[in-house]
């Protein structure tokens, strides 16, 4: 990632913490990484970058502060903020917006991107006959999976039905993301371009790139949930819920049983906080209505901690509320208030930018 | 009794004659006898066991030390018709391994790491096969990997006979009197040797020397645009290969791409598609690239480094002119650049107190530390921190000899031909014109018919994307 690139995950009124985007990043799904992901609203960058080091964004972000385009706010945890230059910096370079990042999580991007790319190649070479050809490298079970749907997909006109759910998918996309979609794909007498000699080509930045890459991926792959999408046995089953089956589970027990959460936990023969971090992880990744707030936040709560919270969701600090509510009310109880109001629960305003 | 090997040749691969050096090798196999084949680069090595594993009964196990490369050797037996091949690496997901070890049977020919072979559970998996040949590839590894990175292939003798001693093939590209003998006595065998001669006629040699840095950088650039291509420049690390390749672009317009072992397995691919097809000009790699690229017309190699040795300097050098057609072979000198190989050379290589505190207190240190996780290798196995010592001593003084010897090329007046050759008890043919150019001695690109005529611009991404879709997927 170059400091441009991370330049346009921060912000100038909301200081954000490095490790925050960074373990978004190499895919780590903690409840405080997903919650501040989603205060951030970058959950989109989950496991886009598994590879990346732990401390593998410092340097990126040093060259910002050098730059005099962000400054460290003093913290527990080191925080950035944009400087006035670095916001008009990000304002003046526009990123790519993926248009399908809302549905990042939900997808298990590196099984749909396994299988498009081989399948495509798979089709293209046998659309020109080619029996004998380098396959690209990928994993066991991507080579099965589409061995399989080859061999049950296997028609005359596979290719031509391919050619045209592949066109009418690139087609809603901005032109340079179908250019880059199509020119990454490997198959008869093309080899495919890599995203670094993409980036060179088209004067954009890797990190741009991939993102116009993987907004690629989604779009065939949500366009392939229709059940009559020659490609929709194979990359149907990428989709995902965007919790832990384990989280799901709990929820489940939470939301069809009168069980109190530690109750559940011994039915589930998982720790008591446990129990609370599979629901805070289902508050954060699930619409409003999967959980039962009213159930679990009764009015009373609510309204006995807002009263004493800060207006600005940001600035609450479960140490900083006064020792008896600390004591009636646990930090579980805390922060689902947040997610709650993060979503928009009692009208509350979510982001500092609304 | 087995079909004539021209029979089986012609079957399986379609030719009428064996390759120099093929033909002894699979005699000598078809007799059972253990052999030591040292084939250039190029000469078919693989096509041996192949053709053997084809005639006979029971499981190819081949070791071989290269992780990333090993998928493309897996799909390169594929593409010459070989189906039933795996391999087995630290890379392996853990799904696909208990796959493959579930039907360990079926497979004709399976590649493993030595890292996988050394542990128990796979080696007393493998005991249960049929082992028809066992294949240890880059055989000089052995010697000028082991004591530094590879200890498991210390261990490769011991294994073999765990294994009950099966027939076994050694293949490497280079080996000097001395390490034939290292690799026989580590894997415990009197081998039949067949030996051709490294030498690669159509390949002219030329040492440059250049006063620092920018001069280096200046001839590179100069040579890169005058010479046809394409050519591959190889260099010390993954950063340099990656800076260059587009310092390279951005100066000459050519289609340069990088290659090395950080690229993601998608992008070697394609970068390797792409050079093999004739998309790219130029490689700039690291010594990743070239194990296993079977590209026929690469005209120049570059040495943009001092190599560690000319064993692998021959290796890497040897990729140009496969097709026999006049290539060139240039190393870029500095003075000074055999510090970088030298500083590799101790650096790796954890120092006597160090040995004698890990040997009082193994557990005080972290394994994360490649020379601990060495010694950790060396305790666990008995070795004891005297011969420990001894090792790294003894190894040290070899590659210092190793590089006083690739120095002593660069430094040679009269034939580098002569030079290289010599090291390997090779006599070289008398010196001529379109031999090689020592340090002192100019080059003409003109004369040797490497000049490129007019420039090449490279490919651009089709700004039409539905017709490139539509060629990629619709027949005409």
């Amino acid at each position: 990632m170059d400091p441009e690139d991370l330049l346009h995950l921060l912000d100038d009124q909301q200081a954000r913490r490095l490790r925050v985007i960074e373990n978004l990043l190499r895919g780590r799904k903690t409840v405080s990484t997903l919650y501040w992901g989603q205060r951030y609203d970058l959950l989109f960058l989950l496991g886009l970058a598994k590879h990346l080091d732990r401390g593998g964004l410092d340097a990126t972000a040093q060259a910002l502060v050098s730059q005099k385009l962000a400054t460290w706010t003093p913290n527990e945890q080191p925080q950035l903020r944009l400087t006035a230059k670095g916001r008009q910096r990000r304002d003046q370079v526009p990123t790519y917006q993926p248009q399908t990042r809302a549905l990042w999580p939900q997808l298990s991007l590196a099984v749909a991107r396994q299988r498009l790319l081989l399948s495509v190649q798979v089709v293209s070479q046998y659309a020109h006959r080619t029996a004998r050809y380098y396959p690209l490298t990928t994993d066991l079970a991507t080579r099965q999976a589409v061995r399989q749907w080859f061999h049950q997909a296997k028609s005359p006109d596979l290719a031509t039905r391919i050619f045209t759910a592949l066109t009418a998918s690139l087609t809603q996309l901005p032109e340079k993301t179908a250019q880059v979609l199509t020119a990454g794909f490997s198959g008869y007498q093309q080899p495919g371009l890599t995203n670094q000699q993409l980036a060179v080509d088209l004067h954009q930045t890797p990190w741009e790139i991939y993102l116009r890459h993987v907004d690629g991926v989604v779009r065939i792959a949500q366009d392939a949930r229709q059940a009559d999408h020659p490609l929709h046995a194979l990359l149907a089953p990428a989709w995902q819920t965007a919790v832990t089956r384990s989280a799901q589970a709990t929820l489940r027990a939470v939301t069809t049983t009168a069980l109190t959460l530690d109750q559940v936990a011994t039915q589930r023969q998982i720790k008591p906080s446990t129990v609370r971090e599979h629901l805070l992880e289902a508050a954060i990744m699930l619409p409003v209505t999967a959980l039962p707030y009213e159930r679990l936040l009764p009015q009373a709560t609510r309204q006995t901690l807002l009263a004493a919270l800060p207006a600005q969701l940001d600035d609450w600090e479960y140490t900083a509320l006064p020792a008896d509510l600390q004591a009636r009310f646990d930090f579980f109880t805390f922060r689902l208030l947040a997610i709650w109001c993060d979503k928009g629960g009692a009208g509350h305003a979510g982001t500092p930018n609304d | 009794m087995l079909e004539p090997l021209t029979t089986s040749l012609q079957t399986v691969f379609g030719y009428s004659e064996f390759r120099a050096g093929q033909k002894a090798a699979l005699t000598a196999l078809e007799a059972g006898h253990d052999t030591l084949a040292v084939l250039p680069t190029g000469a078919g090595k693989t096509l041996i066991y192949q053709l053997y594993g084809y005639r006979h009964p029971g499981c190819v196990l081949i070791v071989s030390p290269l992780l990333a490369l090993m998928t493309d050797q897996v799909n390169r037996m594929r593409l010459a018709g070989f189906r039933r091949v795996a391999a087995i690496t630290s890379l392996t997901s853990y799904g696909e391994r208990q796959s493959i070890l579930a039907h360990l049977e079926q497979y004709q020919f399976l590649f493993l790491s030595p890292e996988m072979l050394a542990q128990p559970a796979m080696l007393a998996r493998l005991g249960q096969l049929t082992l028809s040949l066992l294949v240890i590839d880059e055989a000089h590894c052995i010697v000028q990997w082991g004591p530094d990175f590879r200890p498991e292939y210390l261990l490769l003798g011991a294994i073999r006979e765990k294994l009950g001693s099966p027939l076994t093939l050694m293949l490497t590209a280079t080996a000097d009197h001395a390490t034939k003998g290292e690799i026989a006595k580590q894997l415990r065998t009197t081998p039949t040797v067949v030996t051709e001669s490294l030498d690669r006629p159509n390949i002219f040699l030329d040492v440059e020397p250049v006063a620092n840095d920018a001069a280096k950088r200046e001839r590179l650039l100069a040579l890169v645009t005058q010479l046809v291509f394409p050519g591959v420049i190889y260099f010390s690390s993954k950063q340099l290969a990656t800076d260059m390749a587009q310092w390279l672009r951005d100066q000459t317009g050519l289609a340069v791409a990088a290659y090395h072992a950080g690229l993601s397995s998608e992008d070697r691919f394609k970068i390797q598609q792409q050079f093999m097809q004739g998309d790219l000009a130029v490689i700039c790699a690291t010594s990743a690239f070239g194990m296993g690229i079977d590209k026929n017309d690469v005209r120049y190699v570059i040495h943009y480094h001092l190599p560690a040795d000319l064993g692998s300097y021959a290796q890497e050098m040897g990729r140009a002119g496969r097709d026999g057609q006049p290539s060139l072979a240039v190393l870029l000198y500095t003075p000074g650049d055999e510090r970088l190989p030298l500083t590799l050379n101790q650096a790796n290589r954890p120092d006597d107190a160090t040995i004698q505190r890990f040997y009082a207190h193994p557990q005080a240190f972290s394994r994360n530390d490649p020379g601990i996780a060495l010694l950790t290798f060396y305790l666990q196995h008995g070795i004891s921190a005297t011969a420990v010592q001894a090792l790294f001593e003894r190894r040290e003084k070899e590659r210092g000899h190793a590089l006083a010897q690739m120095l002593a090329y660069v430094r040679e007046p009269c034939c580098l031909r002569a030079r290289w050759l010599a090291a390997f008890d090779e006599t070289a043919p008398a010196h001529h014109e379109a031999c090689c150019a020592p340090g002192k001695v100019p080059i003409d690109l003109t004369d040797l018919g490497l000049k490129r005529q007019a420039p090449t611009p490279p490919t651009p991404v089709a700004p039409d994307w539905q017709a490139q879709l539509r060629r990629l997927l619709v027949a005409d």
